[in-house]
C-alpha cells in the first residue's frame, strides 16, 4: 500500500525556493487505479516520482508498506524499484539498442531473476506483442511501444505501478489499449496503480481521482 | 558567424571536458610531429667541422682514404692559379678534466712547434691563457705545449697544433687527412676547379664545403624518414577522433540541421559549420602543439644525437631553432589532419534534409547496413597494400612500403564495423549471461559507426605498437644472435677515443706485437677501418686477417657460399666480401666486380661473397689486410680482436694487456662487455621509437575516454531509465566500464592483427628497402602481451571517468529533459 502523509516538495530555481507540493496526503491500495488530474506543471509528475521513491519530499512522508522513502538506504531503495516498482513514461522510454523482448526482462536482469526471458515472453504475450520480440523500438507504432512499456513495468510483478500520461502520445485507439492493460494491471495482477493524465478517458478508469491545482490537492473523488 | 556561435562554439562551451580532450588529441598529435622534427635537424644540423669556423671559408675540400700524400701540395701550389691549398691533419686528443676533443693540425707557418691553440671555449674550461703550458694525449701518448693565442670561434672546444707537431705525434709522416682549397675571387672558379680534380690521383675525393654535410644528411635520410612516419601515428590516430568528435557533434544535432535546413540554410551553409568545428579543434591543437613540440624536442634532442653518433657519424647537437616555416608546417599539419578527417562527417550533415530529424537508433541502423560496404572495400585496400609492399624502392626510398602501411591501416579502419559486430555476434550467447555485458555490447553495436572510429583509432595505435614491438624485438633478437655469431673473439682491443661511428682512431703501431706476445694469447686479427666513398655514398672499407676470421670466427654468409672457401680465396688477390647492406644498397651480387678508391688508386675488387651484418647501414666492404697493405702501406690498424688459447683466463689477459698498454690510449673489452655494450646501443636507438609508441598510445586513450564521455552524455537518458528500471549505481558504471573493456579488447583484436600485418612490412619491406639489412622474424610473444594488457587496461582506466559520470546522473532530470 502506498501512503503519502503531509508531503510537501520544494524545489530551488535561481536561489528562490518554489513550492511544487504542498501537504499532498494520500493513499493507494492495492488492485486499484488512482488517477492524478491537472493541468501541466500542478506536480503531478513530482508526486509520481516521490511515490515511486525516485525522490524525497522536503517534509512529510512517502511510505510504502508503512516504511518512509526516506529512511531506505541507497541499497534497499534499488531493491524497492527492483521488485516492487515499475513505471510507464509519456514517451515509452524503450531502450532504443535492446530488442522488444530484452527490453522487457531488463527489469529482471537488472534484479538477477532466474527466468527472465520466459516472464518476459509471457508479459509480451499478455500485450499481445509476442510476434514483436525480436523487433527494435523504432520500429514499432506508439502504442504498440506503450504496451512494450506496460509488459516491461509488470514484468517483475510489481506492488505500484507509476504511469505517467501513458496515453498523452497515442491516438484514441491506442490509447484505450493501454488503458485497458493498466486496468488489468491493477485487477488482475493486483497492483496499485498511480497515473498522471490530462484525459478524460484515461481518469475514466480510476477508481480514484485526485485533482492538483498548483500543488495542492483540489479533490478526491470515486467513479 | 552567429550560426557558427550558437550552433558549434555553444555546444563546445557547454561539452568543454571533451572540447578539451580532442584538442589535446591533436596538440599531441602536433607536437611529436614538431618535436621530432626539429630535435631531428639539431641533432644531425651540425656536421660542419668546428675548423671551419678557425679557417674561415673555404671552396674546395680534397680528401682520400688512408690520407693523402702532402707532396700533393706542391702539385697544386704549382697550378697556375691564385689559390690557396692548406693541409689539414685531423684526429682527437684526450685532455685531462676535458677528455676527448678534436684535433687539427694546419699549417702554423713561422709559430714555434710545440705552439697550442685553443678554442676560446676550451681555453675558458682549462683557464687558459697566452704562453699556459697544456698537455695533450695524442695516440696514446702525453704531448707538451705551450699556448699560443686562443682562437675565437663561438662555443666548439678544439684544439689546433702545427701541422707538423700533429704528423710525429700520430707517427703519419708525409701524410694529411685533408686539403683545403680558397680560390682568389679573381680567378674563374669552374677552371680552377676542373684544373685541381686533373691534378689528383683518380682515386681522390674533391667536394665544395657542405657536401660531406649534405652527404650526412641523405644517409640520415632513411633514419629521419622513419622517426618522421612514426611521429605521424599520433596525428592519424588524432584523426581518427576529430572525425569522431565531428561525427557526434552531427549525430546530435541532426534535428537541429533539419531545422536550419528547413528555415533556409543552405547546404554548403551547413557544411563549412561543421568544417569550422575541425579547424577550430586543428587550429587550437597546433597553436598548442606547436609550443609542446618546442619542448619535447629539448628533451628529444639528446636521444636522437646518440643515436645518429653511435650508427652514422659525429654530429654535434645544435641548438633547437623553432622558425617561422615549422611553425607554419605545424599549424598546418594541425588543420590538414582537421580538415580532411571532418570531409566526411560534414558532407553527411550537409545530407541532411530539412524534414529530417532522423532518430539515432534509426540512423545507426543505416551504419550497420553499411558494414558489408566498409568490408568490401576494406578489401580493396588490402589487396592494394599487398601490391604496394611489392613495389621496388624509389631512390632507395620504401615509398611502396609506406604506401602499404596507410593502406592498411585504411583496411583496419573500413573493417572496424564488420569486425565489432563479427565479436558482437560470437560473445552473444556470453554477454546475455550478465545485463552490463549485453548493454555494453547492444549499446556499442548500436552507436556503431562511432564504436568503430573508436576502435580503429586504439586499433591503429596497438597496432604501431605491436607492429614496432614485433619489429625491434625481432631485430634484437636479429642482432643477439648476429653477434653471438659475429663476436667470437674473447678480446677486442681499440684506441681509446669516444665510440662513435665512422671514425677510425688508430691503434698505437707497437700494440698488436705487445698483444701476440701475451701469454695464453692464440691469435690476434688486427683490423684497419677506414672511409672510402663508393657512387656518391659512404661506406667503410675494412681489412682484417681472413685467416684468423676463417680459424677462429664464425661469419655467416647468404645462402649459396662455402665460408671457408670464400675466406680461403681473399688473401693476397684483389677480392673482397661484403656486408648485406652494402650489396642492397648498391645491388651488388657475388661474383661482380667493386672498384672502390684505396689510397691514390682505384682498385678492381671481385666480391667473393655476401655476409650478413647489422652494425652498418651503409655497409662494409672487406678485404684480407695483406691486399690492403698492398695499396696502403703503413695503414694503421684501427681495431684487434684477440683470441685465446683453450683454458686461458680472459680476465687476466685483460689485465695483462692493459698493464702492457698503459699509456698508449688502448681501451680493451671482454667479449661479454662489447654484447651488452652493443646491446645498450640498440636499446638506445629504440628509445625514442617507444617514447612515440607512448604518445600515439596516449593519443588513443584521450580518445577512448573522449568517446566513452560522448557516449555517456548522449545516452544520459537511457543511463538514467535504467536507474528507473532499478540498476544501482554501481550497475550503470560497470556498464560503462564494461563499455570500455569491450572497446579495448575490440581494438586489442583488430590492432594485433593489423600489427602484425604491419610488422611484416617494417620487417620485409621498409627495413629492408631503407637499411638493407635481413631480419629474422621474432616476434616478442612476453612482450606484446603485456603490452596488450597494459593497454587493455588503460583502456579500461579512461572509462573510470565516463562512468563516474554515468553513475551520478540525476534519473529525474534526463529523463525528464527534452
Amino acid at each position: 500500500m502506498l501512503e503519502l502523509r503531509a508531503v510537501s516538495k520544494t524545489y530551488r530555481n535561481g536561489g528562490q525556493p518554489v513550492e511544487v507540493l504542498h501537504d499532498i496526503s494520500l493513499t493507494a491500495v492495492p488492485g486499484t487505479v488512482t488517477a492524478l488530474l491537472g493541468r501541466s506543471g500542478c506536480g503531478k509528475t513530482t508526486l509520481l516520482n516521490l511515490a515511486g521513491a525516485m525522490d524525497f519530499p522536503t517534509s512529510g512522508d512517502v511510505l510504502i508498506d508503512g516504511r518512509s522513502t526516506r529512511m531506505l538506504s541507497e541499497s534497499e531503495l534499488t531493491a524497492l524499484r527492483r521488485r516492487r516498482v515499475g513505471f510507464v513514461f509519456q514517451f515509452f522510454q524503450l531502450l532504443p539498442t535492446l530488442t522488444v523482448l530484452e527490453n522487457v526482462e531488463l527489469p529482471l536482469l537488472l534484479a538477477h531473476a532466474p527466468q527472465a526471458t520466459q516472464t518476459a515472453r509471457d508479459r509480451l504475450r499478455w500485450v499481445d506483442l509476442e510476434d514483436k520480440a525480436a523487433s527494435l523500438p523504432y520500429q514499432l507504432s506508439g502504442g504498440q511501444a506503450q504496451r512494450v512499456a506496460i509488459a516491461r513495468a509488470l514484468v517483475h510483478s510489481p506492488d505500484l505501478l507509476i504511469a505517467d500520461e501513458p496515453t498523452g502520445n497515442l491516438d484514441t485507439a491506442s490509447g484505450d489499449q493501454v488503458l485497458a492493460l493498466l486496468r488489468e494491471s491493477a485487477t488482475r495482477f493486483g497492483a496499485t496503480v498511480l497515473m498522471a493524465t490530462h484525459s478524460a478517458e484515461a481518469a475514466a478508469i480510476a477508481n480514484v481521482r485526485v485533482s492538483l491545482r498548483d500543488g495542492r490537492i483540489q479533490s478526491i473523488g470515486g467513479p | 558567424m552567429k550560426l557558427l556561435r550558437t550552433l558549434i562554439l555553444r555546444p563546445l562551451r557547454r561539452d568543454l571536458l571533451r572540447t578539451a580532450l580532442t584538442i589535446l588529441s591533436v596538440a599531441l598529435g602536433v607536437a611529436v610531429v614538431v618535436a621530432i622534427d626539429l630535435a631531428g635537424d639539431a641533432a644531425t644540423g651540425s656536421f660542419r667541422s668546428s675548423m671551419e669556423t678557425l679557417a674561415g671559408k673555404t671552396d674546395l675540400e680534397i680528401f682520400a682514404n688512408g690520407g693523402i700524400d702532402e707532396r700533393l701540395i706542391g702539385r697544386l701550389a704549382a697550378l697556375p692559379f691564385d689559390a690557396h691549398f692548406s693541409p689539414i691533419v685531423e684526429t682527437q686528443a684526450v685532455i685531462e678534466g676535458v677528455g676527448s676533443v678534436p684535433l687539427y693540425g694546419v699549417d702554423f707557418a713561422g709559430a714555434p712547434e710545440n705552439a697550442a691553440v685553443p678554442s676560446r671555449a676550451l681555453a675558458q674550461r682549462l683557464h687558459l691563457a697566452p704562453d699556459s703550458p697544456l698537455t695533450a694525449i695524442i695516440d696514446g701518448r702525453p704531448v707538451h705545449f705551450q699556448v699560443g693565442r686562443i682562437a675565437e670561434a663561438g662555443p666548439a672546444e678544439f684544439l689546433a697544433i702545427d701541422i707538423a707537431a700533429a704528423q710525429q705525434a700520430l707517427g703519419r709522416y708525409g701524410k694529411l687527412d685533408r686539403i683545403d682549397v680558397v680560390v682568389s675571387p679573381a680567378e674563374d672558379f669552374a677552371r680552377v676547379e676542373q684544373a685541381v680534380r686533373a691534378a689528383l690521383p683518380p682515386a681522390y675525393l674533391l667536394e665544395k664545403p657542405g657536401a660531406r654535410s649534405d652527404e650526412n644528411q641523405r644517409m640520415l635520410r632513411a633514419f629521419r624518414w622513419n622517426l618522421r612516419v612514426l611521429s605521424y601515428i599520433s596525428l592519424v590516430v588524432g584523426a581518427f577522433l576529430i572525425y569522431n568528435t565531428i561525427s557526434v557533434s552531427v549525430v546530435r544535432r541532426r534535428a537541429e540541421i533539419g531545422i536550419l535546413r528547413a528555415l533556409g540554410a543552405a547546404r554548403a551553409t551547413v557544411f563549412t559549420l561543421f568544417l569550422a568545428e575541425a579547424l577550430l579543434f586543428g587550429m587550437v591543437g597546433a597553436a598548442i602543439g606547436v609550443a609542446l613540440g618546442r619542448l619535447l624536442a629539448g628533451a628529444t634532442v639528446h636521444l636522437i644525437a646518440e643515436t645518429v653518433n653511435a650508427l652514422y657519424t659525429t654530429s654535434r647537437p645544435a641548438p633547437i631553432l623553432l622558425t617561422w616555416s615549422q611553425t607554419w608546417i605545424g599549424f598546418a599539419t594541425g588543420a590538414l589532419v582537421a580538415f580532411a578527417s571532418a570531409l566526411f562527417p560534414a558532407r553527411e550533415a550537409m545530407d541532411v534534409a530539412p524534414t529530417e530529424a532522423m532518430s539515432r537508433g534509426a540512423h545507426e541502423h543505416h551504419a550497420r547496413l553499411r558494414w558489408r560496404r566498409g568490408l568490401a572495400w576494406s578489401a580493396v585496400c588490402a589487396v592494394l597494400a599487398l601490391a604496394a609492399s611489392q613495389a621496388a624502392p624509389v631512390d632507395g626510398f620504401p615509398l611502396g612500403g609506406y604506401a602499404a602501411a596507410l593502406l592498411s591501416v585504411a583496411a583496419a579502419a573500413m573493417a572496424a564495423p564488420a569486425v565489432v559486430l563479427a565479436v558482437n555476434r560470437a560473445t552473444r550467447a556470453l554477454v546475455r549471461r550478465r545485463v552490463v555485458g549485453l548493454l555494453a555490447s547492444r549499446s556499442l553495436t548500436a552507436s556503431l559507426s562511432r564504436t568503430s572510429v573508436v576502435v580503429g583509432a586504439l586499433a591503429t595505435a596497438i597496432a604501431m605498437m605491436a607492429s614496432v614491438g614485433i619489429m625491434v624485438g625481432s631485430f634484437r633478437e636479429t642482432v643477439s644472435l648476429w653477434l653471438d655469431v659475429q663476436l667470437r673473439a674473447d678480446l677486442y682491443v681499440r684506441a681509446s677515443m669516444p665510440a662513435t661511428a665512422a671514425q677510425y682512431p688508430p691503434l698505437p703501431a707497437e700494440v698488436p706485437a705487445i698483444l701476440a706476445a701475451i701469454p695464453g694469447v692464440a691469435a690476434v686479427d688486427v683490423f684497419h677501418g677506414l672511409e672510402f666513398h663508393y657512387r656518391g655514398e659512404r661506406a667503410t672499407l675494412g681489412a682484417g686477417d681472413l685467416e684468423i676470421v676463417r680459424r677462429y670466427g664464425r661469419l655467416r654468409f647468404l645462402p649459396g657460399a662455402d665460408r671457408d672457401s670464400v675466406l680461403r680465396s681473399l688473401p693476397g688477390r684483389d677480392r673482397a666480401i661484403v656486408s648485406e647492406p652494402f650489396a642492397n644498397r648498391h645491388g651488388v651480387r657475388t661474383g661482380d666486380r667493386l672498384t672502390i678508391p684505396i689510397g691514390e688508386r682505384s682498385v678492381t675488387l671481385a666480391v667473393a661473397g655476401i655476409y650478413y651484418d647489422y652494425s652498418s647501414s651503409q655497409g662494409y666492404v672487406i678485404l684480407d689486410r695483406s691486399t690492403l697493405l698492398r695499396y696502403l702501406p703503413g695503414q694503421p690498424a684501427t681495431n684487434a680482436a684477440v683470441y685465446l688459447a683453450p683454458g686461458a683466463d680472459a680476465a687476466g689477459v685483460q689485465r695483462q694487456i692493459q698493464l702492457r698498454t698503459s699509456g698508449l690510449g688502448v681501451a680493451v673489452a671482454l667479449n661479454s662487455e662489447l654484447r651488452r655494450n652493443a646491446i645498450a646501443v640498440f636499446d638506445r636507438t629504440f628509445a625514442i621509437t617507444w617514447a612515440l609508441e607512448a604518445v600515439a598510445i596516449l593519443v588513443a586513450m584521450l580518445g577512448a575516454a573522449n568517446s566513452l564521455l560522448a557516449l555517456v552524455l548522449d545516452r544520459r537518458r537511457e543511463l538514467g531509465l535504467l536507474r528507473y528500471l532499478g540498476a544501482s549505481a554501481a550497475q550503470v558504471r560497470g556498464l560503462i566500464l564494461t563499455e570500455a573493456a569491450f572497446l579495448g579488447l575490440l581494438a586489442a583484436l583488430l590492432g594485433l592483427a593489423l600489427g602484425f600485418a604491419l610488422s611484416l612490412l617494417l620487417v620485409f619491406v621498409v627495413n629492408k628497402q631503407s637499411f638493407g639489412w635481413t631480419i629474422q622474424f621474432h616476434p616478442p610473444g612476453q612482450l606484446l602481451a603485456g603490452a596488450l594488457l597494459l593497454v587493455w587496461s588503460v583502456t579500461v582506466l579512461a572509462g573510470l571517468y565516463p562512468a563516474r559520470v554515468a553513475s551520478r546522473l540525476n534519473p529525474i532530470d534526463v529523463i525528464h529533459e527534452e
